[in-house]
């Protein structure tokens, strides 16, 4: 540990310095006599004064934690000599609290004594957290020399992001060819009734409908929708976060994309990641715990990167995004280069449905005239957008301040029920 | 003096400079020390008491400074700290009255003497100077 002399050092040392000189000056010793306590206290303490050795630890209980909620943690310390006092500051990264208070910890340990203090930290925000700078400071017990030590004694802890209530997904209007849980359009094996036809050469016997058949004098069978699953993309706009008093279109997104992954992988649903921005992540879909483990620690490493160069869709391989997938983009609908890449594969055919991350509520009016007007333009200009995308058949589920991601995704079901695929 | 030697310690409590601290006690002992050469007296005996007062209202508000930017202590470390500083201030009695005591035995004044407290003076400034640049070294290479 680095040492160094303590203020009180400096100060002890000045006054008997002034005081003795002072006293040659006046030729009272008196002044002499009163300074001498300090520079008695000088010598013995200075004399005494070892380095204590501290070694410090810092680990997790767990390694991944929910947004918002806690995990214990501990700090543990040894030191070979004793220590009067010893102060711990654990530095904390930016979205990390502690719970009982901050982080701060003073101590006195006796010779070759090992503590462990418990600890109560919290993410307040979905993210890849590296924690354990630990900056230990001990004093001697007449506090005149300081020893100083960063620890660096790194853990990593993943906060995912907590769960938006949903009870309800969105379907897709068309299903891949493996079995799950939604009702396919196309008819075949299934529980599901869907219609009654003749019957043809073929037909399994157990598809007979024998009530429609003996009213109406020939053999016919019912049909049955059979059940399938989907392939789901998540296209998350990280080109730009409309963050404001911590509130932000990002993390907002990230947790809507966190809780629709568990949802559609829920209902055994192929899901895949796209995160569309300064830095292009991808994840190809795929079923099962692991895929959500993959896909929520991929989207934990969605940040904003800002850049001014065009990225098209071409970028993204073929495998990531399936036919016949649904594709749910996660926006705010501020960058032109997300809108265009929408458009894009909704022109290539896409079942596309955009969950707007609403950044009206971020955004101040402005005081001035002139700002109140372009506030109304910008406004206008999104309303603009929203049009144009539904002309295009695309679902927009606006999700905001006043409007559950529920809400806002049943008004997409409604939307859909009256609208259809079509190419364009 | 005394007036201003109170305001720059309430400064140095209440804005946390610690550098404060020793300006406001060296001008308490300039106080003192215009008292004792106005006076033109002997030895006074009271010096022990002010010895103790100046190491007690030293480490006070030392105590008080490093309250502020450190973490909470753990239980019962007020108390034994208030031990150990009035374990002090009675060791600063004693080291003062002992030395008014040799002061007083030593009535032999002269150029010796005087070469002694020069001596002195001079070592404890190389020690402060010393002290100072270690200080600045040892900070330098922990930032």
């Amino acid at each position: 540990m680095k040492r160094r002399g303590s203020p009180r050092l400096e100060g002890y040392a000045a006054l008997a310095a002034i005081g003795l000189v002072a006293a040659l000056v006046l030729r009272r010793p008196e002044l002499a006599i009163a300074v001498a306590p300090l520079a008695v206290l000088l010598t013995i303490g200075t004399r005494l004064a070892r380095d204590p050795n501290v070694d410090v630890d810092f680990s997790f209980e767990a390694d991944r934690t929910l947004e918002e909620s806690d995990v214990n943690a501990e700090i543990t310390v040894r030191t070979e000599a004793p220590v009067d006092r010893l102060e711990l500051l654990l530095e904390l990264p930016e979205g990390m609290t502690a719970v009982d208070g901050g982080g701060a910890f003073a101590l006195r340990l006796h010779a070759g004594e090992e503590r462990t203090i418990p600890l109560r930290l919290r993410a307040t925000r979905w993210g890849l957290y590296d924690v354990g700078r630990i900056e230990a400071r001990a004093r001697d017990p007449f506090r005149l020399v300081v020893w100083q030590e960063r620890f660096e004694s790194i853990q990593g802890l993943k906060a995912y992001p907590s769960p938006e209530s949903l009870s309800r997904i969105l379907s897709p209007i068309e299903t891949q060819a493996f079995s799950g849980s939604e009702v396919a359009r196309v008819k075949g094996d299934g529980i599901e009734y869907a219609d009654i036809r003749d019957y043809v050469s073929g037909d399994r016997v157990r598809s007979i409908n024998w009530r429609a058949s003996a009213r109406k004098g020939s053999l016919i069978v019912n049909e049955r929708h059979p059940e399938r699953n989907t392939d789901v993309v998540l296209f998350v706009d990280s080109f730009a976060d409309v963050r404001r008093e911590g509130r932000s279109t990002l993390d907002d997104a990230v947790r809507a994309a966190a809780t629709l992954t568990t949802r559609y992988l829920d209902r055994r649903d192929r899901v895949g990641l796209v995160a569309f921005g300064g830095v292009l992540r991808w994840l190809r879909p795929g079923m099962g715990p692991s895929q959500r483990y993959r896909l929520i620690e991929t989207l934990l490493e969605t940040g904003v990167a800002p850049t001014y160069t065009w990225r098209d869709v071409n970028l993204i391989p073929a495998q990531i995004l399936p036919p016949k997938s649904l594709v749910l983009g996660l926006t705010p609908l501020v960058d032109s280069r997300f809108v265009t890449a929408l458009e894009n594969l909704r022109a290539r055919g896409f079942d596309l449905v955009v969950v707007e991350v609403d950044p009206v509520s971020l955004v101040e009016r402005g005081s001035g005239e002139i700002e109140a007007l372009a506030y109304r333009l910008w406004l206008l200009e999104r309303e603009v957008l929203r049009a144009r995308l539904e002309r295009l058949g695309v679902g927009i589920a606006r999700w905001g301040d006043d409007v559950s991601l529920e809400t806002a995704l049943e008004g997409v079901r409604t939307y859909r029920r009256y609208a259809r695929l079509a190419r364009v | 003096m005394a007036a201003i030697a109170l305001v720059a310690l309430v400064a140095a409590l209440v804005l946390g400079w610690s550098l404060l601290v020793p300006a406001s006690l060296v001008l308490l002992g300039g106080m003192y020390g215009a008292e004792l050469a106005i006076a033109d007296a002997s030895l006074d005996a009271a010096t022990p008491l002010f010895a103790a007062g100046l190491l007690v209202a030293a480490e006070l508000a030392y105590w008080a400074i490093e309250e502020r930017e450190s973490a909470e202590a753990e239980p019962g470390e007020g108390l034994r700290r208030v031990a150990f500083v009035a374990l002090l201030a009675l060791g600063a009695l004693l080291v003062a009255a002992l030395l008014l005591a040799l002061a007083d035995s030593v009535s032999a004044a002269g150029l010796a003497v005087d070469l002694v407290g020069a001596t002195a003076a001079a070592t404890v400034l190389i020690v402060v100077l010393i002290t100072r640049r270690l200080g600045s070294a040892g900070a330098t290479r922990s930032g």
